[in-house]
């Protein structure tokens, strides 16, 4: 870097970050939450948290974008990050809770990190990003971590760049201030399409997602309604062997680069065995799948989400059948990538940042009277791979815990880590009974582990 | 876009390695002049949307589909390992 980096006054939301943004108005207007991501880290002894505490104070300094607040001028435009009235007081917490012993069952979480989801934050005020620590007394003094952030600041692969930023910087290989500059945190390419061009290719978007309507969804949760936000987390982590055997059995089936429609396809059987059991016609299932769309050459950027979504809708009786499913899902989103949706739906969303976030929801649920779509599905990929340790303390686990609205009520999200495949699937509180979040379990493990 | 290729038998396996190697140059990827046909294609940036693409392309050149399911790690190592999965699924159309 050759000098101090220079950061515009303002900087437009792109389209995803608009996307979000009206989610979390929505969840602020009906559930008194925020649209809150999550990421965990699972460390060995070791942690050095006044280190980190440096670290995350001096990125903040050196990033306005970590305390901007969001705005729209007038009730009209595109809203943006006011960059150059961030208040550096404004700086994300870093909390450390102290407990006796960590939990005997690996796969249960500090509650304090099921809480943090439940907040209310202001994107008005930049109250963008938190940090959670919880350190253990007894055993071999581990900790766990917990990054908290309002959607719109990373997508999943933001994040990990961002933890894998501060490691940089820990380790001296990076500086506080060498990431990102004004140009990476540019909206993406510009389109080569003209403004009508444009617009005809958001209608065809909408038109589409309308379409689903002819099968109206019914999710677990029911329509959208008033009702405060209390989203807990199940984590549920595959050994090595069951997760070599998921890889094996998603790499054959649904292709070595496309697992995730595997997986997408347990994740709709599980949900399907819960309706089943609750003797719920579903009518269908309606699932977005994000997809990334970082400009070529942003692969490194860390602010800002750059995601489109294929939507995929299929109908009970197409579930039973494993195979049937995933034959299903893949011509599905080989249509829809044919049909240009994806770029599509760049489109849209970039038109929907002039939208009131209100409009923009509510048009994203009059498909189904107030319902978005049976369950959020987030595949990521390996999480920080060859990363093993973080401020000097080994990273035993980790994985994202995806926010989703208190309608459809249900998200499940995978990635991988060290050969295990983790799976956390967050629900609002009541809808899933204790024997329906069983059921969900047994459904997803006999899928993945060999009983499809 | 490309021209679709004439008959299979007018065409070798180089003739598709130059072809499939022009789609992920001039279409799909974001590379340098250091990219050539022995690059490694997941570390030259494809990705799942950009391999789906890819195989329109392919499909759009020779008439040919490859499912996604045979695209194991070795056919994607190179634009020459791919070109070879074409030709032998060319060669079975």
């Amino acid at each position: 870097m050759s000098g101090p980096a220079v950061f515009p006054r303002r900087l437009p939301l792109t389209g995803a970050d608009c996307f979000l943004r009206a989610f979390d108005a929505e969840i602020g207007r009906f559930n008194q939450a925020s649209h809150i991501s999550q990421l965990v880290l699972r460390l060995g002894p070791g942690f050095d948290v006044e280190r980190f505490r440096e670290l995350v104070n001096g990125a903040v300094d050196a990033q306005p974008m970590l305390r901007a607040a969001v705005h729209r001028r007038f009730g009209v435009g595109a809203p943006f990050y006011e960059l150059a009235g961030a208040f550096r007081r404004n700086r994300p917490e870093v909390v450390v809770h102290d407990l006796e012993a960590a939990p005997a069952d690996a796969e249960v979480l500090p509650a304090v990190f099921g809480a943090r989801l439940n907040e209310r934050r202001s994107l008005r005020r930049g109250e963008l990003l938190r940090f959670d620590v919880v350190r253990y007394a007894r055993g071999d003094a581990g900790s766990d971590l917990a990054m908290s952030w309002l959607h719109l600041l990373f997508d999943g692969a933001g994040s990990e760049h961002f933890v894998r930023w501060l490691s940089a910087c820990d380790r001296g290989e990076q500086r506080l201030d060498e990431l990102p500059q004004p140009g990476e945190l540019s909206a993406a390419t510009p389109s080569p399409k003209t403004f009508g061009e444009r617009g005809d290719a958001a209608r065809r978007w909408q038109s589409w997602v309308d379409g689903f309507g002819a099968h109206p969804l019914r999710s677990l949760a029911g329509p959208r309604r008033r009702t405060p936000q209390a989203l807990g987390c199940d984590l549920i982590t595959l050994d090595e062997s069951q997760t070599e055997h998921a890889v094996a059995e998603a790499g054959r089936r649904a292709g070595f680069m496309t697992p995730m429609l595997f997986y997408m396809a347990a994740a709709i059987r599980a949900h399907h065995a819960v309706a089943r059991a609750r003797s719920l016609d579903p009518v269908s299932y309606v699932v977005p799948l994000p997809v990334n769309v970082r400009p070529r050459g942003a692969e490194a950027a860390i602010f800002r989400t750059h995601v489109s979504l294929v939507w995929f809708q299929v109908l009970p009786e197409v579930v039973d059948d494993f195979d049937a499913l995933l034959a299903e899902l893949k011509a599905q989103r080989l249509a829809a990538i044919k049909a240009g949706h994806i770029e599509n739906g760049i489109d849209a969303m970039s038109f929907a940042r002039y939208a009131p976030a209100r409009l923009y929801s509510s048009m994203a649920r009059r498909a189904s009277p107030g319902e978005l779509c049976s369950f959020f599905f987030a595949y990521t990929g390996e999480f920080l791979s060859g990363q093993s340790s973080f401020l000097g303390s080994e990273i035993r686990n980790a994985f994202h815990v995806a926010p989703v609205p208190a309608s459809p009520g249900s998200c499940a999200a995978m990635s991988l880590r060290d050969g295990r495949l983790n799976v956390t699937h967050v629900h609002q509180h009541g809808v899933f009974s204790d024997e329906e979040r069983l059921l969900f379990r047994a459904s997803l493990r006999s899928d993945l582990c060999g009983g499809a | 876009m490309l021209a679709r290729l004439p008959a299979m038998s007018e065409h070798t396996q180089d003739s598709l390695t130059a072809r499939v190697f022009e789609i992920l140059r001039d279409e799909i990827l974001s590379v340098d002049s250091g990219f050539t046909p022995q690059t490694n294609l997941v570390e030259a940036g494809l990705d799942s949307l950009a391999v789906t693409q890819l195989m329109l392309s392919i499909e759009e050149s020779t008439g040919v589909w490859i499912d996604e399911s045979l695209l194991t790690p070795e056919n994607l190592e190179n634009a020459e390992a791919l070109a070879a999965l074409v030709h032998s699924e060319l060669e079975k159309a």
